[in-house]
């Protein structure tokens, strides 16, 4: 009995004392509103450096794919391999860390970038207006010219897209693909049987050689690496068309969350391994190279001219162009390791000297 | 909650030992509790949405979705509302159609692991121990791969009795409704109504001579002699229309997507696997007392499973079945491996296309959680239906 | 729980005299039987050839040969798989040592000498192999697979752990008995422990069956504090306690699990400060935990119902409180009650872990999808090599389980009292 009362004055005692927490932890949500409205404090990340938040932990995540053949694929042996995967690469050595790769899904990606799960997304992800300024995501220079295209059997009689009136489109789900190719279909006075959006490549290859679509929609990277690896069982490569029509531009960049300075790593990265290119400097003669008396290749390599390096004005070691291209290579010998062997054209994204579309800015 | 009674004292309670002041407190606490958990993730949420540029609000229903739902009229101008109302009327239709199937399915399973023939117990006792434990979501992909994608192409499509079965779907010949088919429709309940009444005059004149008097054949002959006199004098109730292929495309009939036979064969194999364990365990259940007693009326062996059997073996498989009815819609959402847009899919697609992921998943949830009330709704009305007839 | 305890047949089995007897009563009994008979007979024999000929003969199973590591892995790193060794082996140590235990006990608990696997070491190994057949047959494969000395020393390793616990936990004295088993529950704990202690790697950087085993014990361990309190608050007196638990039961338990995993991997980063932000692992693991704790919570209920009221009178009588009735009296009897009910839903869980497959988890199922993409692979056409081989692990875990889980519920007997 004695008990029994000794325990309810306790839990009285707890009550009230809860009470009051309860109390005080609401009056702590109301500052917490107060605060985080404030864009100032939101974000430690805007305030304070994140290259300086990424240094002192050693290493930074770097959000990709898992399955995107040549642009970012899980190995047999755990680690991943890709164009896209070995631009992270590219800016953890520039800034000597350790990369930490985070695979993301389409939809969660700009998420992941703004919650801070990932640092840098470097995942086969278009510039629009709308991510840029909506999603707050900052995108460095464009990695790969793309474009939505569409694919066919060789025989199946289509030429061009105006010829595909009454078809169906096959399509792997989770971005804009579906919206462009409706929208075409729309705009060129067709008829879409039907629009069905898969979960993975996997299945809409599977559909396709099945004959439950007769078209098959990606970006033309994509699509030319489908129709490279296609089955010689079902006739090959020269079984598939990839229809000349492009209905929507697809340009792929890495991006970082608003107002991070990463974004300056991510630019020189970039314009390093196209401008490595346009030198002709590669993983192969890079150390040929160090006593280069030309003035672009030693302001890119770091080379010390008369005592002087050149620094564009910023806190990276001089020579991390130099380490990026011995250990990975330039813009041209990443795309001939992964893209190439896939049957992916360089296509747009040669350099302007061979007709493309990358100009990268002087390193000076 | 005795403690106090115990104590007679004579002076008033102390509210801190009242236990009705306690109770009332310790309530209030807790719920406090709750709100300033709930307060605190809601507080968050919004936050970091604007922080993170997400609209706050429900506008984006109205907003159009953009792309075609293929195996619907749905248009891209038309707003994700719609689009949501298309995907709920799908998945109802998969779990409509999976409820009746697997129910048939997983009885003659059921019944099948209790054959004397040991070849179809054994059968039957293989594919429940391996259908039951794999993951759905390898049976469904499996279910559109192996069998939806391997049917011939449209070129080469089967054609037989009208219908015609290729990947792209399976067509087979359908009504086209009109004034005359309701009217037909109304005469074939009419029709029923008395096939019903004569039954029920059969069944009273067997009862009273002991003879057979074949009441159910009686009032079938009555149904279709009235369907067919009906159909007549309306000249013709209905148009049928057949499908035809002309090329890729095929006009006429009523089609079935791959994609929904495919989700729907996955649901129905699955469940059915469970529900034959259900009825299995209920036929057991039934005293074998009353299988003796009915083999010593000498019923026959389908005769004492139907009138003897299976009305109490029902009684006891109510309340799991209706439960695994319910597992059967919720993993209807399974579709968003393939392409059969349903709910989850639905969302998810207005999701990648820039609908906002909060507001898009409540709703979801809130849609989901309607469909399964309805079904415990039914359930316990059908339960206490069944348990009014016992006694 | 449906009922899975095997009941005896309707007719009583005869011993068949012979072939020919036995035939006839079993397939051949009636003309309809023996047409069923012919009919059913084909269509088995053809599944059984279509599945003999793709096994042996059509099946491209170098994709599974090569990814072998990631199956059991992900991308965990290669030159830290020892920790995994090490916790496999600790962790067939402690199974041992339970087994063991539980053994040893039974001589008092079960005098009847229930447990078949009494007796010389022939008939030992014999009930062993016939209770595991199914786990035997996929380690033999896996080592087949494999080809390299590893993993076999790994499964000797392994067994020589599970037979030497065996041995100690029967030697334990019976006055630490209890502790030895309370730690023996803690041993999720110690596996992961092994694996991210002193610079190891974190679960972020965990895959396949390892991942799947992650998040199903993890979400059944996690999820069942929660359960219990959800269950004894839909039996409070106290109505906004009930009101809160019915709804957050009937919340979880109407709600598809995609559409929870879905809704987690985008939102639940939403409902903290940014700070705090959990990776995707952590996501899945929280929505197997809030999913999974409504089906205890119900299971759980199930349970304190089957405890009879008089014990909570006699406790009463006995001048307990409340909170002790409930934690001494009724608890125990009733999670006594539901062990088997928690191990279904454990299996059930454990089949689930392959949705997060659909959120890019890289768990079995995410490996068997993942690796069709690999240069030389992509594009084979190689998704039913990888979804049969993810499926027939699935089998091999779920079947084998939830047979133990039958002799568990024998063992017990629980509705049999």
């Amino acid at each position: 009995m004695q008990r029994t009362q000794g325990w309810r004055r306790l839990l009285a005692i707890v009550a009230m004392i809860g009470l009051v927490a309860a109390a005080c932890s609401s009056d702590d949500d109301g500052d917490a509103t107060a605060t985080t409205t404030d864009p100032e404090q939101v974000d430690l990340i805007q305030t304070d450096s994140h290259v300086e938040a990424i240094l002192q932990a050693g290493s930074f995540k770097c959000g990709t794919r898992d399955a995107l053949p040549g642009f970012a694929v899980l190995q047999e042996d755990g680690t991943y391999e890709g164009f896209d995967v070995d631009f992270c690469r590219a800016v953890g050595i520039a800034l000597s860390v350790d990369v930490e790769f985070v695979p993301v899904e389409t939809a969660a990606r700009f998420t992941a970038l703004q919650t801070g799960e990932i640092d840098l997304l470097s995942r086969n992800t278009t510039i629009t207006a709308t991510r840029e300024f909506g999603e707050q995501a900052d995108f460095g220079p464009v990695w790969v010219f793309d474009g939505q295209g569409v694919m066919v059997r060789a025989d199946s009689g289509f030429s061009e897209f105006a010829d595909l009136d009454d078809t169906t489109v096959c399509l792997v789900e989770g971005t804009t693909t579906q919206l462009n190719i409706t929208a075409a279909y729309e705009e060129a006075g067709l008829t879409l049987t039907e629009a069905l959006s898969f979960a993975d490549t996997d299945l809409v290859q599977e559909a396709f050689i099945a004959g439950r679509c007769e078209v098959w929609t990606s970006d033309r990277s994509q699509l030319a690496a489908l129709r490279s690896a296609f089955p010689d069982t079902e006739g090959g490569p020269d079984a598939l068309a990839i229809l000349p029509d492009i209905f929507s531009k697809e340009p792929l960049a890495p991006a970082v969350i608003n107002g991070s300075d990463l974004i300056d790593t991510v630019k020189v990265v970039a314009w390093a391994m196209l401008n490595a290119e346009e030198l002709g400097v590669t993983s192969d003669n890079v150390d040929s190279l160090l006593g280069s008396d030309n003035a672009d290749i030693q302001r890119l390599l770091g080379i010390e001219v008369e005592g002087e390096v050149f620094n564009p004005g910023f806190d990276l070691d001089p020579t991390f162009i130099r380490s990026i291209i011995s250990e990975l290579g330039n813009y041209g010998e990443l795309w001939d390791r992964h893209l190439t062997p896939l049957g992916i054209p360089r296509g747009d994204n040669e350099l302007y000297t061979n007709g493309g579309l990358h100009y990268p800015p002087p390193y000076k | 909650m005795t403690a106090l009674a115990g104590e007679a004292s004579p002076t008033r309670t102390p509210p801190w030992r009242d236990v009705r002041v306690l109770r009332a407190v310790a309530q209030i606490v807790f719920l406090i509790g709750v709100i300033a958990v709930a307060a605190y993730l809601g507080n968050n949420l919004l936050n970091n949405m604007r922080r993170i540029g997400i609209q706050t609000n429900l506008d984006y229903l109205d907003q159009p979705a953009g792309f075609t739902i293929p195996g619907s009229s749905f248009r891209r101008t038309q707003s994700r509302m719609d689009a949501v109302m298309v995907g709920l009327g799908n998945t109802l239709r998969v779990a409509v159609a999976g409820i009746i199937l697997a129910t048939v399915v997983g009885t003659i399973v059921g019944i099948a692991r209790l054959s004397r023939n040991w070849l179809v117990r054994t059968g039957a006792r293989l594919y429940v121990e391996f259908v039951r434990n794999v993951p759905l979501l390898v049976i469904v992909i499996f279910t559109y791969l192996a069998v939806f994608l391997r049917l011939p192409r449209i070129e080469d499509s089967a054609e037989a009795l009208g219908g015609i079965v290729s990947v792209r779907g399976v067509w087979i010949p359908w009504y086209e409704g009109g004034d005359r088919f309701a009217t037909w429709l109304l005469l074939l309940a009419v029709a029923a109504a008395g096939a019903w009444g004569v039954r029920r005059w059969r069944q009273r004149v067997q009862d009273r001579t002991g003879d057979r008097a074949f009441g159910i054949l009686y009032g079938l002959g009555v149904f279709a002699v009235g369907a067919t006199v009906s159909a007549v004098a309306l000249g013709g109730p209905i148009d049928i229309t057949i499908p035809d292929r002309d090329g890729r495309l095929v006009s006429g009939g009523i089609r079935m997507a791959p994609e929904f036979a495919a989700l729907l064969g996955a649901l129905v194999v699955y469940t059915a696997s469970h529900i034959a364990e259900i009825v299995r365990g209920s036929i057991q259940s039934v005293d074998r007392g009353q299988n003796e007693a009915a083999q010593a009326l000498a019923l026959s062996g389908p005769q004492r499973m139907r009138l003897v059997i299976l009305p109490q073996a029902l009684r006891v498989a109510i309340p799991p079945l209706a439960n695994q009815y319910l597992n059967l819609t919720k993993n209807s959402s399974l579709a968003v491996a393939i392409a059969y847009v349903e709910l989850t899919k639905v969302t998810g697609d207005l999701i990648g296309n820039g609908a906002p992921a909060p507001q898009s998943y409540g709703f979801l949830m809130l849609l989901y959680l309607m469909i399964s009330l309805v079904i415990a709704a039914i359930t316990n009305l059908v339960n206490r239906r069944l348990r009014l007839v016992e006694r | 729980m449906s009922p899975t305890v095997a009941a005896p047949d309707l007719v009583p089995p005869v011993p068949p005299r012979s072939p020919r007897v036995w035939m006839h009563r079993n397939l051949f009994r009636t003309p309809g039987d023996s047409v069923v008979t012919v009919v059913s007979g084909t269509v088995l024999a053809y599944a059984a050839y279509r599945t003999i000929r793709f096994v042996l003969i059509t099946g491209r199973w170098e994709i599974i040969e090569r990814n072998l590591t990631l199956f059991m892995v992900g991308r965990f790193p290669r030159d830290e798989l020892w920790r995994v060794e090490v916790a496999i082996i600790v962790a067939l140590g402690l199974a041992g040592l339970a087994g063991g235990l539980v053994a040893s006990g039974r001589s008092i608990s079960d005098p009847e000498g229930l447990e078949p696997d009494a007796g010389d070491w022939p008939t030992r190994v014999r009930t062993a192999v016939a209770r595991l057949w199914p786990v035997l047959a996929m380690i033999m494969v896996l080592l087949i697979l494999a080809g390299t000395p590893g993993p076999a020393l790994l499964a000797i390793a392994g067994l020589a752990a599970l037979l030497a616990g065996r041995r100690v936990g029967a030697l334990i004295p019976r006055s630490i008995r209890g502790y030895v088993i309370g730690f023996t529950f803690l041993s999720p704990f110690v596996v992961v422990a092994v694996i991210t202690a002193g610079g190891g790697v974190g679960w972020d950087q965990w895959g396949g069956v390892l991942l799947t085993l992650f998040l199903a014990v993890g979400g059944i361990t996690l999820c069942f504090p929660l359960g219990v309190l959800l269950a004894l608050g839909r039996r409070s007196d106290l109505p906004a306690v009930r009101v809160v638990s019915v709804s957050y039961i009937e919340l979880f338990r109407g709600v598809p699990l995609v559409a929870l995993l879905l809704m987690g991997s985008l939102t639940l980063q939403l409902f903290v400060p940014p700070s705090w932000a959990p990776g995707p692992i952590i996501r899945a693991t929280v929505v197997f935990t809030l999913f999974t704790a409504a089906y205890i919570a119900e299971i759980v209920r199930g349970g304190l119902l089957s405890v009879p009221a008089g014990q909570t009178e006699a406790a009463k009588a006995l001048g307990m409180s409340p909170t002790r009735i409930t934690a001494f009296i009724v608890l125990p009897q009733a999670l006594r009650n539901v062990i088997p009910a928690i191990v279904g839903q454990f299996i059930s869980l454990f089949k689930d872990t392959s949705l997060v497959s659909i959120i890019s988890l890289v768990e079995i199922l995410g490996v068997a999808q993942v690796i069709t993409q690999q240069p030389g692979f992509a594009g084979q056409g190689l998704t039913a090599e990888t979804l049969v081989f993810a499926s027939v692990i699935f089998w091999v875990g779920s079947y084998t389980m939830s047979r133990e889980s039958q002799r568990l519920e024998a063992k017990l007997g629980v509705g049999t009292r």
